[in-house]
């Protein structure tokens, strides 16, 4: 019954014309976010962060919200009309999305695509309004120890699993955890890494690090494959097909992989660093071992293209539980979620849900407005989306790169946070370039003075001895389950193998 | 490429860690953890890091880096939006986004100069609508602004 009042209370938070119209232009950018290639949530919502300064705080993380679930549902378009992914979570969408558009079923692949996204958002919110509170009361017992385990474990299956070359991924959190140590310390007041420097006394900005490593980095990136002169007019040609709307084998088809994909893409979603990515490609490894047809797989099967795709979205879903119960991103979209929570001093963890209600709650009934307005948007406003699609990236990356400059600037009116974003960007290319991850280094920077803090506060509290990490019952449980996640990471890689 | 950006970091993390140990103390004065154990920690970490991964390069052949025949155009995009940042100290945010957006737009979509001169003038406008009366954002007025204001 409580559960129900939280909901009508969130509801009501929501139902008002200036967060509603918030929630549909988040939704509209997270969707034109996912469709331009190479271009992921994580930048979208970090380029956009300044934005949302002069607005109300729970609107602005509502609409930040919807542009990352969005993003999910964008990045599916281009995967199955152009054969490129939007966003690397959609990749698995291009396997069975493309065929099917080349055999005249356009249209039918994004009606179902669509569904698949709406069915995976929705289960997981669901889940979240379950299963959030539940974490919530388990989380209060949690001390510093596993709070600095969760960010260890966040970060360490974020380089395991996601990174391509491990080594690589570890250099990368490092950075992230060293530009967290410059400014002043909080328990000591002494300077670290300032050189004098009055500006750095603040230590350094999440912000600009984030829209100089995403965007203009993404930018460089891009123009250096060569994007700006690649052609949209391979497109497929839905508009002239003979049938629009799917048939109703195609729900009977897909029905179990719909809801299969949902539920295994939430639980990849809770798991600190695993991903959309990873959830989808899982997804589509289970469907194609489950099928009785699996030599269709590759050929147009409807299953192979709504399972990854409600999988994708709900584990964008599940992501959202660290972040709400422990206010522990797992992955570097959701740490730029956390850093806006931070912006409007709300501190997402456990008790976010007892002293915020009307936030946490008003955020997670928006998920459920978002994602049917996602639906209706991605089924009537495809001529819309194709058009996006067909923009030459030469005509937007200057646009990308203005938006990011002045939106740096907005922040603190700083030249020297723009100049410190304009640096970042330069290096994010050549991370981006060698094989380093820009996003270990932007979770490892909003994670690092947390793990630092909870570190010490733990070896204060042993006496210093780390005996505690393995003494609390909790805290050897996440050891151990970080452990058996790591040794299951060679299986985890594989499906990563197929992008 | 890869090993020089790898020394690059290298060198960087030896002056941390440096920096780390020199001048940043252990322990604090009331016998906790100071606010050198941390960053002691990350710097040895990183200068390892940065070691294996010189070692792994040196052992194995690693693999080619991607070519590219736009590399001129990369340098021309960082090097106007370095100049961009410059002017926008000078001539001012509204001024400085014009000039870039038309001569990147001039450079990268040629020939188009009419749809150029539109979206130059346009975007910024959106911008300056969004960020200054909208938002109530700063856009940089630049020094030469201010001083006619002056």
């Amino acid at each position: 019954m409580e559960l129900f009042a939280n909901l009508a209370l969130g509801m009501s938070v929501v139902l008002t014309p200036t967060n509603l119209l918030l929630l549909l232009t988040g939704a509209m950018i997270g969707m034109i976010v996912g469709i331009i290639p190479g271009f992921g949530p994580s930048a979208g919502l970090a380029i956009l962060l300044p934005i949302t300064y002069g607005m109300d705080p729970v609107g602005a993380v509502m609409m930040l919200a919807a542009i990352y679930y969005a993003a999910m549902y964008g990045g599916t378009i281009t995967s199955i009309l152009l054969n490129t992914p939007g966003e690397s979570a959609t990749v698995a969408s291009t396997f069975d999305g493309y065929p099917l558009a080349k055999q005249g079923r356009a249209g039918p692949a994004l009606v179902m695509q669509a569904v698949a996204s709406f069915v995976g958002g929705t289960i997981g919110v669901i889940l979240i309004t379950l299963l959030a509170p539940l974490f919530s009361q388990v989380a209060r017992s949690f001390g510093p120890p596993e709070y600095f385990l969760f960010a260890l474990m966040g970060l360490l299956l974020l380089v395991f699993m996601i990174s391509e070359h491990r080594m690589l991924g570890a250099i990368s959190a490092l950075i992230g955890f060293a530009l967290g140590t410059v400014g002043v310390d909080l328990e000591t007041g002494m300077q670290r890494f300032t050189f004098g420097s009055a500006e750095l006394i603040g230590g350094i900005d999440f912000i600009p690090i984030a829209i100089g490593l995403f965007g203009l980095g993404e930018v460089f990136y891009s123009f250096y494959v060569g994007i700006h002169r690649s052609q949209s007019g391979s497109i497929v040609q839905y508009q002239n097909e003979r049938r629009f709307w799917p048939e109703a084998r195609d729900f009977v088809d897909s029905r179990v992989a719909m809801i299969r994909g949902s539920f295994l893409g939430f639980i990849i979603g809770v798991l600190p660093g695993a991903g959309a990515t990873i959830a989808s490609l899982m997804s589509y490894t289970v469907e194609k071992s489950a099928s009785k047809e699996p030599e269709k797989f590759g050929k147009g099967a409807m299953a192979g293209l709504v399972g990854p795709e409600a999988a994708n979205n709900a584990a964008s879903a599940g992501a959202m539980v660290p972040l709400l119960t422990l206010g522990i991103p797992g992955s570097a979209a959701t740490a730029v979620l956390l850093a806006a929570f931070l912006l409007w001093g709300l501190r997402p963890g456990p008790l976010l849900m007892t002293q915020n209600p009307e936030f946490a709650w008003g955020l997670i009934a928006s998920m459920y407005l978002g994602n049917v307005a996602l639906l209706v948007l991605n089924i009537f406003a495809i001529p819309l989306f194709v058009q996006i699609v067909r923009l030459p990236y030469r005509l937007l990356a200057p646009a990308i790169v203005l938006i990011c400059t002045i939106g740096t600037y907005s922040v603190h009116a700083s030249m020297i946070e723009t100049w410190l974003m304009l640096a970042a960007g330069v290096v994010g290319f050549f991370m981006k370039l060698l094989g380093f991850s820009p996003a270990a280094t932007v979770l490892a920077l909003v994670l690092g003075p947390l793990a630092e803090e909870a570190l010490r506060q733990s070896l204060t509290i042993s006496r210093g001895s780390f005996v505690i990490f393995i003494d609390r019952p909790v805290s050897l449980s996440i050891i151990l389950a970080t452990m058996a996640i790591l040794l299951l990471t060679p299986l985890l890689r594989r499906f990563r193998a197929a992008d | 490429m890869r090993a020089a950006f790898t020394i690059l970091i290298l060198c960087l993390s030896a002056f941390y860690t440096y920096a780390a140990f020199v001048d940043l103390t252990f322990l604090s004065s009331t016998g906790r953890l100071g606010p050198g154990f941390f960053p002691r920690v990350i710097g040895v970490g990183l200068i390892l890091a940065c070691l294996v991964d010189l070692a792994m390069q040196l052992s194995r052949r690693s693999e080619p880096l991607p070519r590219s025949e736009y590399v001129g155009t990369v340098v021309f995009v960082g090097v106007a939006t370095v100049i961009f940042v410059l002017a926008m100290g000078f001539i001012g945010g509204h001024a400085a986004m014009v000039a870039f957006m038309f001569v990147t737009l001039m450079v990268l979509n040629r020939d188009r100069w009419l749809q150029n001169l539109a979206i130059a003038l346009l975007l910024p406008l959106a911008i300056y609508l969004m960020f200054d009366v909208w938002l109530n954002a700063a856009i940089p007025r630049g020094s030469l602004l201010e001083a006619w204001f002056a």
